[in-house]
C-alpha cells in the first residue's frame, strides 16, 4: 500500500470533477430556480467535454490501482469511459427540444445525467465488490428518477416505478451474490479473489462460491438487460421520455457491459469454464428473444428495446468466447452499437407528428418520399443494426462471431447468425414502411432541432463509412482488451 | 504530394456535391476544375521526379485498413513509373474535361452534380492507379464503375440513358466477379494481397498446379485468367464489350474522360501492373493476345458502318484497347502502356472534338444529318484532322510511334498467336484509317444535310436532347473558348507525345525509365527484337493506313453514291456489321431470354411451390407464432417480471448444483 | 446448542426468500414490494455481518453499513416515484400498473 491519498485522488480526478460539478450545478439550479435550466445544461455539457478530454488523454493505458486496490484505472476502463461519456454528452443537447415542447425543461435533467455518469465511471473502474455496488447504485438511483422524469405523464411514471421495483430486486440479488462470494472466499477485492481462486489449482470453485457468482451474474445481466432478466426493458424504454430512452440504450448499457466483463474476467478468469455456460445460455436466449419478440411491435421505442436485448446477446457472444479476441470483439461491438443507437434515436427525435413525438413505426410511412436524406440515414441505421455489410453493424457482429468460431463455439455462432437473419425481418420492415407505405393522418413535421441533426449526421456518417477505416477502432479496442487480461 | 494529387479531386467532389447549391453552377465548375488543374500540375512534377532514374519509386502508408487474421490490408499509395504515367494521363485529361464541360454542359440544370461526379470518378481512378494492394485496386475499380454508372445515367430522365447505365453496370459485374475471384485466389495462394509480397513470391508459384474436377490446373494461369476477365469487362474486350457503345448515351465529356482515356484503360493498366504474375503464365498471355487481337479487328469492322459520330469513336476505342491488350499479351507491356498514353490524348481529342461538333450542330449526333460543316467550324475541323492523323498512325503523329511499335512486337514475338495478332493488327489499321476518314468526310465534307432538316427521330440513337429548345436549321457555330482551349492542348499531346516519349517508353532508355515498375521475364526480349524487324513489317501498317484513307476518299468524296450501292449489293454483310455481329441479339437470345425462362421456371415451380411452401412462408408463419408467444410473456405485470427473473436465477443455480453433484 | 455460521445463513436465506415471495405473490400494494426489498437487503446484511464475524474480517461489516446507507436513499427515491405515480393514476395496486405490455 504505497499509494498516498494524493495519488489516489489524482487517479479519480475525472470522477471527482464530475461529482463536484454536479453538486455545484444542483445548488446553482436550486438557488436560481426554474429559469436556470439552460445555464445548468450548458455547465453540464462543458463539464462532460472537459472530463471526456481528460479521460481520453490522461491514461497511459497502464494498469494503476488505488484506494487500497478498490479502484483500478487502465486502458480498458478509459476506452469504456470514453464511450460512456460520449453517450452522456449526446444525451444532454438531444433532449432540449423534446423537453421544451413537453414543458418540462428542468435543470435536474443534466444534473441527473452527470450523477449517473459518475456512477457509471465508478462501475467501470471498480476493482472490489463494494465499489461495484456503490457505483451501480449511484447510477441506478439517477436512472430511476430519469425514467419518471415526465412526472405528469402516467406512462413515464409507470416506467420509473417498474424500473425501480425490478432494479431494487436485481440489486438485492446482486448483493446476495456478493455476500456469498465474500463469505466463501474471504475477500471482496477482485485482485485478491483472483489470487485466491488461482490457489485452488484447477479444483474448481466450491458450491457456495458458484451460487454467489450466479447471483452476481443475475444482477449484472439485469443491468445489461439480458434474457431472462430483461423484462423491464421494453416497458421502461416505451414509457420513458424519448431522450432518456436514448440515454438508457446507450451509456448505461456500455457501462454495465464493462462491469460485466471486468467482474467475470478479472476475479473469476481462472474458472472461466464454470461461468461460460451461463453466459452462453444468456447470450442465446437474448439473441433469440431479441429477434422474435420485436417482430410484432408497432411502437418504435419498444422495437428498439427488443433490438437492444438482441444486441446485448451478440455482444455477450464475445464474452463467452473470452480471451483477448473475444473481449476486443465486445468492445468493438459496444462502440458501434453506441453509434447506431444514438443515431436511430436521433432520427426519432428529429421528427414530430400531430404535435407529438413520433412513436409508432407507421409514423415513418412516406418518409422516403418526403425526406429522402433522413430516410436514407434511417435505412442505413436499420441495415447496420441488422448487420448487413458493408455497414458498421456488420463488422461489429463479424468480430464477435469470429472470436466465437475460433474458440470452437459453433452452436452459439450458428444460432447467433440465424437470430440475426430473423431480426433482419423487422429492421427491413421499418425500411419498407418508410419507402413503400402511404402516409396516414397529419404530415410529418420536422422541427429539425440542430443538436439531433448533428447527432444524426455524424452517427450516420460513421455508420455508413466505417468500413473505409475500421482499423483505428479495432486497434484501440485490442489494446484496451489487452490491459483487462492479466 | 501524392496524397494531394489523389485527394484534391475527392475534395472537389465533396464540395461540389454537398455545397453545389451554395456555390452555384459557375462556382462548382471553378472549384472542381481548379483543384483538378492543381492535381494535374503536381502529377507532371511527380512524373518527372519518379521516372528516368533509379530509386524514384516510393510508397506512402496512409493507414491500416483491414486487420483480420492473416488478412492485413493497408491504405497506401504506391508511386512508380507505371503509376506516374497513369497519374499524368488521368489528371491531365480529367482537368481538361472538367474545363471543357463548363462550355459543353452550359445549358444543363444540374451542373454541380455533374462536376461532382466527374471529380469523384477522378478520385476513384487515381485510387486505382496508386493502389498498393489488390483490395485497394478493387476499391478503385468499383469506384470508377459506380461513377461511370452515375455519369452514363446522368440524364436520368432519358430511358435509353438509364438502360445504358444499367447495362454497363451489369456487364461490368460479370467482369468484376472474375476479378473478385482472382483476388480471392491470390489471397489463398500467397496469403497476402499487397503487391510487393505477391509479386515477390510469384516466381515460386510458377508451374505449380492444383486439382480441379480431376484436372491439373496451373495456379498462376488460373489467377491471371480470372484477373483478365475483370479487365475484359472494364476495358470492353470481345464478349464483354457490349456496354461501351451504349455508354455513349452519357454526356460527351464523360465519354472522353471515362470511355476513352481513363477507365476503360484500367484493364490494360492492371495487366501491366500484374506483369510479374502474367510473365509466369504463358497460357494466360496467349489468351490475352488472341482476345485483344480479335477485339481490335472486330471493333474496327463494326466501326465502318456506324452512323452515330460517338459510336464510331467508341468502337475505335474498343479496337485500340484490343491493340494494347495484344501488345501486353506478347510481353511488350511497355508498348501497351505507351499506346495507352498516346491514345489517351488523341482519343480524348477526338471525343471532345466530336462533342464540339455535336455542340455546334445543336446536339445532333447522326453523321447522316451533318456534312459540309467545315467552313463553319474550322477550328474543330482542324482538331479532328489532328486526332485522326494520330489515331491512324500517320508518321510523326503520336499514334504512329505507339501503334507501329505494337504491330512490330506482335510480329517479332514469332509465335502462332503473335502472327495472328500481327495479321489482324495490320488489317485493323487499314479499317481504322477508313472509318476515321469516313467520319471526317461525312461530318465535314459533302453536301449539307442539315439545313432545314426536320429534327425528327428517324435515327435510332438518342441525341443529347435535354429540354432545350433551339430552333433547328441554325447554322453551326464554333464552340466557346473554354471548349476550344482544351482541344488545342490535347492536340499538342496528340502530335508530340509519341515523338517525345518514344525513347523513354519503348526505346533505348526504357529500362532506366521504367525502373522495375514492369517486370519482364529473362527470356522476354520482344521489344529488343521489335527494333530489328524486316523493313516490310515496318512499312505494312503505313501502307494499310494510306490504303484505308484512299478508299475512304474514293467512297465519300469522289463517289458518294458508292457506299449506299455497296451496302445494297452486300446486304447481309452490311446488316451483319451494322448490327455489331449480332452480339446483343445473341446475348439477348442466350442469356436474357434463357434467364427469364429459368427464372420463370424456378419462380413458379421451384420457389412458389416447393421453397415458399416449406421455406419462407412456412418459416415466417412459425416465426410469427414464436413472436406472438414471446410477446405474451411480456404481460406488463410487475410480479410476472419478477417471477421470470427468479425462475432464471433458480434454474441456473439448480443446474450448477446438479452438475456439481454429478462431477464434484 | 452452539449457534454457528450455518444458522445465520439459514435465517438470512429464509428472509431472502420471504422477501422474494413478497414481491411476486403480492398483488395488492406497491408499498409491500418496497418492504420486501428491505427484507432482501436485511438478509444480505445478516449474511455479510455473519461472514465478517466468522472470518474475522471487517470488510463485510463495512459493506453492510454502506448497504444500509444506500438502501435509505433507495427507499426515499422509491417512495418519491410512488407518490408521483399515485398522483397520476390514483391507485398503487400492483395489478393496475399495467399500461404498457406486449
Amino acid at each position: 500500500m504505497t499509494s498516498s491519498l494524493s495519488t489516489d485522488l489524482v487517479l479519480i480526478l475525472p470522477e471527482i470533477i464530475l461529482a463536484a460539478g454536479a453538486m455545484a450545478l444542483l445548488v446553482l439550479g436550486a438557488f436560481r430556480g426554474e429559469g436556470s435550466a439552460g445555464l445548468v445544461r450548458f455547465g453540464a455539457f462543458g463539464l462532460l467535454i472537459a472530463v471526456l478530454i481528460l479521460t481520453a488523454c490522461a491514461g497511459t493505458g497502464e494498469k494503476v490501482l488505488g484506494f487500497n486496490d478498490m479502484l483500478v484505472v487502465d486502458g480498458f476502463g478509459s476506452f469504456m469511459k470514453v464511450l460512456v461519456l460520449i453517450g452522456a454528452l449526446v444525451a444532454i443537447p438531444m433532449s432540449v427540444d423534446f423537453f421544451r415542447r413537453a414543458a418540462t425543461d428542468r435543470f435536474e435533467y443534466p444534473v441527473l445525467i452527470l450523477l449517473a455518469t459518475v456512477g457509471m465511471m465508478l462501475m467501470i473502474s471498480a476493482n472490489d465488490l463494494i465499489t461495484l455496488y456503490v457505483g451501480l447504485e449511484l447510477q441506478s438511483l439517477a436512472l430511476y428518477v430519469l425514467a419518471a422524469f415526465l412526472r405528469d405523464d402516467v406512462r413515464s411514471t409507470e416506467a420509473g416505478l417498474k424500473y425501480f421495483v425490478l432494479g431494487a430486486l436485481s440489486s438485492g440479488m446482486l448483493l446476495y451474490g456478493c455476500s456469498l462470494i465474500y463469505g466463501f472466499s474471504g475477500t471482496t477485492n477482485f485482485t485478491d479473489l483472483a489470487a485466491g481462486i488461482a490457489s485452488l489449482e484447477g479444483q474448481g470453485a466450491g458450491i457456495g462460491l458458484v451460487v454467489g457468482i450466479v447471483f452476481l451474474v443475475a444482477g449484472l445481466a439485469f443491468k445489461v438487460s439480458a434474457v431472462p432478466f430483461h423484462m423491464w426493458t421494453p416497458d421502461v424504454y416505451e414509457g420513458s421520455p424519448t431522450p432518456v430512452t436514448a440515454f438508457f440504450a446507450a451509456a448505461p448499457k456500455v457501462a454495465a457491459m464493462a462491469l460485466f466483463l471486468r467482474a467475470l474476467t478479472v476475479p473469476f478468469g481462472e474458472i472461466a469454464a464454470q461461468w461460460q455456460q451461463i453466459i452462453i445460455f444468456v447470450s442465446i436466449a437474448s439473441m433469440l428473444l431479441g429477434a422474435f419478440a420485436a417482430i410484432g411491435q408497432t411502437n418504435m421505442k419498444r422495437l428498439l428495446a427488443y433490438s437492444s436485448i438482441g444486441h446485448v446477446g451478440y455482444a455477450l457472444v464475445g464474452l463467452a468466447a473470452g480471451g483477448e479476441e473475444g473481449i476486443r470483439g465486445v468492445l468493438v461491438y459496444m462502440a458501434i452499437y453506441l453509434v447506431m443507437t444514438l443515431g436511430t434515436f436521433g432520427v426519432l427525435l428529429v421528427m414530430r407528428k400531430d404535435g407529438k413525438a413520433v412513436e409508432t413505426i407507421q409514423d415513418f410511412a412516406g418518409l422516403g418520399r418526403s425526406h429522402p436524406w433522413l430516410a436514407f440515414v434511417m435505412a442505413a441505421f436499420m441495415f447496420s443494426l441488422a448487420g448487413i455489410p458493408p455497414l458498421a453493424g456488420f463488422f461489429a457482429k463479424f468480430y464477435v462471431f469470429i472470436s466465437a468460431i475460433e474458440q470452437g463455439l459453433y452452436v452459439l455462432s450458428v444460432i447467433g447468425m440465424l437470430a440475426s437473419v430473423v431480426s433482419a425481418f423487422y429492421y427491413l420492415r421499418v425500411v419498407k414502411i418508410m419507402y413503400f407505405d402511404a402516409p396516414e393522418g397529419a404530415p410529418l413535421e420536422l422541427p429539425f432541432p440542430l443538436a439531433s441533426r448533428v447527432v444524426v449526421g455524424v452517427t450516420g456518417f460513421l455508420t455508413v463509412l466505417y468500413f473505409v477505416v475500421p482499423a483505428p477502432l479495432v486497434t484501440a479496442a485490442g489494446a484496451a482488451a489487452k490491459t483487462l487480461l492479466p | 504530394m501524392i496524397a494531394a494529387i489523389v485527394f484534391l479531386p475527392l475534395l472537389g467532389a465533396v464540395i461540389a456535391g454537398f455545397f453545389g447549391r451554395l456555390l452555384g453552377d459557375r462556382g462548382a465548375q471553378i472549384v472542381t476544375s481548379s483543384l483538378l488543374v492543381v492535381s494535374a500540375v503536381l502529377s507532371w512534377i511527380t512524373f518527372f521526379g519518379v521516372t528516368g532514374h533509379e530509386g524514384g519509386a516510393y510508397k506512402i502508408h496512409l493507414m491500416t485498413w483491414v486487420l483480420s487474421g492473416a488478412l492485413e490490408v493497408d491504405w497506401a499509395l504506391r508511386v512508380d513509373t507505371l503509376t506516374a504515367v497513369m497519374l499524368v494521363v488521368v489528371t491531365s485529361v480529367s482537368s481538361l474535361v472538367h474545363i471543357y464541360s463548363a462550355g459543353y454542359m452550359s445549358e444543363d440544370p444540374h451542373i454541380p452534380r455533374f462536376q461532382a461526379y466527374l471529380s469523384l470518378f477522378t478520385f476513384a481512378m487515381l485510387m486505382l492507379v496508386t493502389a498498393d494492394n489488390f483490395l485497394q485496386v478493387f476499391f478503385g475499380w468499383e469506384g470508377v464503375g459506380l461513377a461511370s454508372y452515375l455519369l452514363i445515367g446522368f440524364w436520368y430522365k432519358k430511358p435509353s440513358a438509364n438502360a445504358a447505365a444499367i447495362k454497363a453496370f451489369v456487364v461490368n459485374r460479370v467482369g468484376d466477379f472474375g476479378f473478385a475471384l482472382g483476388i480471392f485466389a491470390i489471397f489463398l495462394v500467397f496469403g497476402s494481397l499487397s503487391f510487393d509480397s505477391v509479386f515477390g513470391a510469384a516466381g515460386e508459384q510458377a508451374g505449380k498446379s492444383f486439382e480441379f474436377l480431376g484436372y491439373d490446373v496451373d495456379i498462376l494461369t488460373t489467377i491471371c485468367l480470372l484477373l483478365f476477365v475483370g479487365c475484359m469487362g472494364k476495358s470492353a474486350q470481345l464478349g464483354l464489350h457490349t456496354w461501351l457503345p451504349d455508354a455513349m448515351e452519357g454526356p460527351t465529356p464523360v465519354s472522353a474522360l471515362i470511355h476513352a482515356a481513363t477507365m476503360v484503360t484500367a484493364g490494360v493498366f492492371l495487366v501491366a501492373r500484374c506483369s510479374p504474375l502474367f510473365e509466369y503464365a504463358p497460357v494466360a498471355l496467349e489468351v490475352v493476345t488472341v482476345i485483344g487481337a480479335s477485339t481490335a479487328f472486330f471493333a474496327a469492322t463494326v466501326g465502318l458502318v456506324q452512323n452515330d459520330i460517338k459510336r464510331v469513336i467508341a468502337y475505335s476505342t474498343c479496337s485500340q484497347l484490343g491493340y494494347m491488350f495484344f501488345a501486353a499479351g506478347v510481353g511488350a507491356y511497355e508498348a501497351a502502356i505507351f499506346h495507352l498514353f498516346t491514345h489517351a490524348f488523341f482519343k480524348a481529342l477526338l471525343f471532345l472534338g466530336a462533342g464540339s461538333v455535336i455542340h455546334a450542330m445543336h446536339h445532333e449526333q447522326d453523321m447522316r444529318n451533318m456534312g459540309g460543316t467545315w467552313k463553319y467550324i474550322k477550328f474543330t475541323y482542324a482538331m479532328m484532322w489532328i486526332g485522326n492523323l494520330a489515331l491512324a498512325g500517320v508518321p510523326f503523329f503520336a499514334g504512329f510511334y505507339s501503334k507501329d511499335m505494337i504491330i512490330e512486337v506482335a510480329y517479332s514475338a514469332h509465335s502462332g498467336v503473335g502472327n495472328y495478332a500481327f495479321t489482324l493488327g495490320v488489317l485493323a489499321a487499314a479499317l481504322t484509317a477508313f472509318y476515321s476518314w469516313r467520319l471526317l468526310f461525312m461530318t465535314f465534307h459533302g453536301e449539307k444535310r442539315w439545313a432545314g432538316h426536320g429534327h425528327d427521330d428517324h435515327h435510332a440513337h438518342g441525341h443529347d436532347d435535354h429540354g432545350h429548345d433551339h430552333g433547328h436549321g441554325h447554322t453551326p457555330h464554333e464552340s466557346p473558348l473554354v471548349m476550344t482551349i482544351p482541344l488545342a492542348l490535347l492536340a499538342v499531346g496528340a502530335i508530340f507525345s509519341g515523338f517525345f516519349f518514344y525513347d523513354s517508353f519503348v526505346g533505348e532508355h526504357r529500362e532506366a525509365f521504367w525502373g522495375g515498375a514492369i517486370f519482364v521475364g529473362a527470356a522476354n526480349e520482344v521489344i529488343e527484337h521489335a527494333h530489328h524487324v524486316p523493313g516490310w513489317v515496318k512499312l505494312a501498317p503505313l501502307v494499310a493506313t494510306v490504303l484505308g484513307i484512299a478508299i475512304a476518299f474514293w467512297f465519300y468524296i469522289l463517289k458518294p453514291r458508292l457506299p449506299v450501292a455497296l451496302a445494297k449489293t452486300h446486304k447481309e454483310l452490311y446488316a451483319f456489321l451494322l448490327n455489331k455481329w449480332y452480339f446483343d441479339e445473341l446475348y439477348n437470345l442466350i442469356f436474357i431470354r434463357g434467364a427469364f425462362l429459368i427464372g420463370r421456371l424456378f419462380w413458379k415451380g421451384g420457389d412458389g411451390r416447393i421453397i415458399d411452401g416449406f421455406g419462407p412462408n412456412g418459416i415466417s408463419a412459425r416465426v410469427l407464432d414464436v413472436a406472438r408467444r414471446a410477446v405474451k410473456l411480456q404481460s406488463g405485470y410487475l410480479y410476472h417480471y419478477a417471477f421470470v427473473m427468479l425462475i432464471g436465477v433458480a434454474a441456473l443455480v439448480s443446474w450448477y448444483i446438479y452438475r456439481m453433484g454429478v462431477t464434484p | 446448542m452452539e449457534i454457528g455460521l450455518g444458522h445465520y445463513l439459514t435465517v438470512a436465506a429464509i428472509l431472502f426468500v420471504i422477501g422474494v415471495f413478497g414481491i411476486f405473490l403480492n398483488r395488492k400494494n406497491v408499498i409491500i414490494i418496497l418492504m420486501s426489498v428491505e427484507l432482501i437487503l436485511l438478509a444480505v446484511n445478516i449474511n455479510l455481518v455473519a461472514f465478517s464475524s466468522f472470518l474475522g474480517d471487517l470488510a463485510g461489516q463495512v459493506f453492510a453499513l454502506l448497504i444500509l446507507t444506500v438502501a435509505a436513499g433507495e427507499a426515499a427515491i422509491g417512495l418519491a416515484i410512488l407518490v408521483i405515480y399515485i398522483r397520476n393514476r390514483g391507485t398503487i395496486a400492483v395489478e393496475d400498473i399495467n399500461l404498457m405490455k406486449g
